[in-house]
């Protein structure tokens, strides 16, 4: 299997993230050191899980997963006041879509973006979109533990 | 358009979290000329509640299901010329933001976004 993401491919990600949780809730998150899933899917389960399929000049997947806690903080920090599954389902959704978002800045508009759907647990792991090996991206904020997963090559 | 006028907006945007807090600000007084015309969740949702409430502003979404922002901003200009569209999308590459300017759209806001960003966004668009 080919792991062709350069270094600065995945720091556009790490930066994504700490611009998301500075700009969203005004706290600054720990974002450590990328690195190479080799066994496994790409994604690392947690309570929820938000996946954007990337196509076009692109092809693979960037998946953000979080514990409920960390996206009940978030929400209250956004200014929610409802907690529901849904809504914890549609941030950890929102993250990944802005995270996916934000590194066109870097990949231009080929990086084409779907909608982002809900993986639930145990789903059958996610098919090896890319053929590349997925990178994980953890990250701490207020105690809690998340991760970007990010799977990309170029397109077919 | 003018603050002197009570404006209606329609939010568009897949996240009820982000139709909320976008709703949220427009509710608050910082922005006592705007009324909340409807939301909705994805494009052929904003295009049916456009034709009923013709708002005066819009803001939004670009990666929507069913049908997407730039699609959807097309067809709402064409039977809504005057309505001024805020793009909020977290599509942060300079072609989307330029093709939506030129499909129609008045402003780009990137996501994420704080409250004062976003009030300065309306503001400039009203303006």
């Amino acid at each position: 299997m080919r792991h062709e993401l350069r270094p600065e491919d995945i720091e556009v990600f790490s930066e994504a993230i700490t611009h998301f949780f500075n700009t969203c809730t005004g706290e600054t998150a720990n974002v450590r050191s990328a690195y190479l899933i080799e066994h496994g899917p790409a994604v690392l389960w947690n309570d929820f899980n938000g996946l954007i399929e990337i196509s076009g000049a692109y092809t693979g997947s960037v998946c953000f997963s979080a514990p409920r806690a960390l996206l009940s903080h978030v929400l209250l920090k956004m200014g929610e006041s409802v907690f529901t599954d849904d809504r914890h389902a549609d941030i950890v959704g929102e993250i990944a879509n802005t995270l996916s978002g934000r590194a066109r800045r870097h990949f231009g508009e080929g990086l084409s973006i779907a909608p982002p759907r809900l993986l639930n647990y145990g789903e059958p792991s996610l098919p090896n979109i890319s053929g590349n090996l997925p990178y994980a991206i953890p990250l701490g904020w207020h105690g809690y533990e998340a991760s970007l997963v990010v799977q990309l090559a170029p397109g077919p | 358009m003018s603050l002197s006028n009570i404006l209606s907006m329609m939010i568009v945007d897949d996240s009820m979290i982000i139709r909320n807090r976008i709703a949220r600000l427009v509710a608050g007084p910082a922005l006592p000329h705007i009324n909340i015309a409807g939301l909705a969740a994805n494009g052929e949702m904003a295009i049916e509640l456009a034709r009923d409430s013709r708002p005066d502003l819009i803001t939004m979404d670009l990666t929507m299901p069913l049908l997407d922002g730039e699609a959807c901003i097309e067809r709402i200009i064409d039977f809504l010329p005057e309505t001024k569209i805020l793009v909020v999308s977290a599509l942060a590459d300079k072609a989307t933001a330029l093709r939506a300017i030129k499909k129609g759209a008045s402003g780009f806001l990137h996501k994420p976004f704080t409250d004062d960003e976003l009030l300065e966004s309306l503001l400039e668009l009203i303006d």
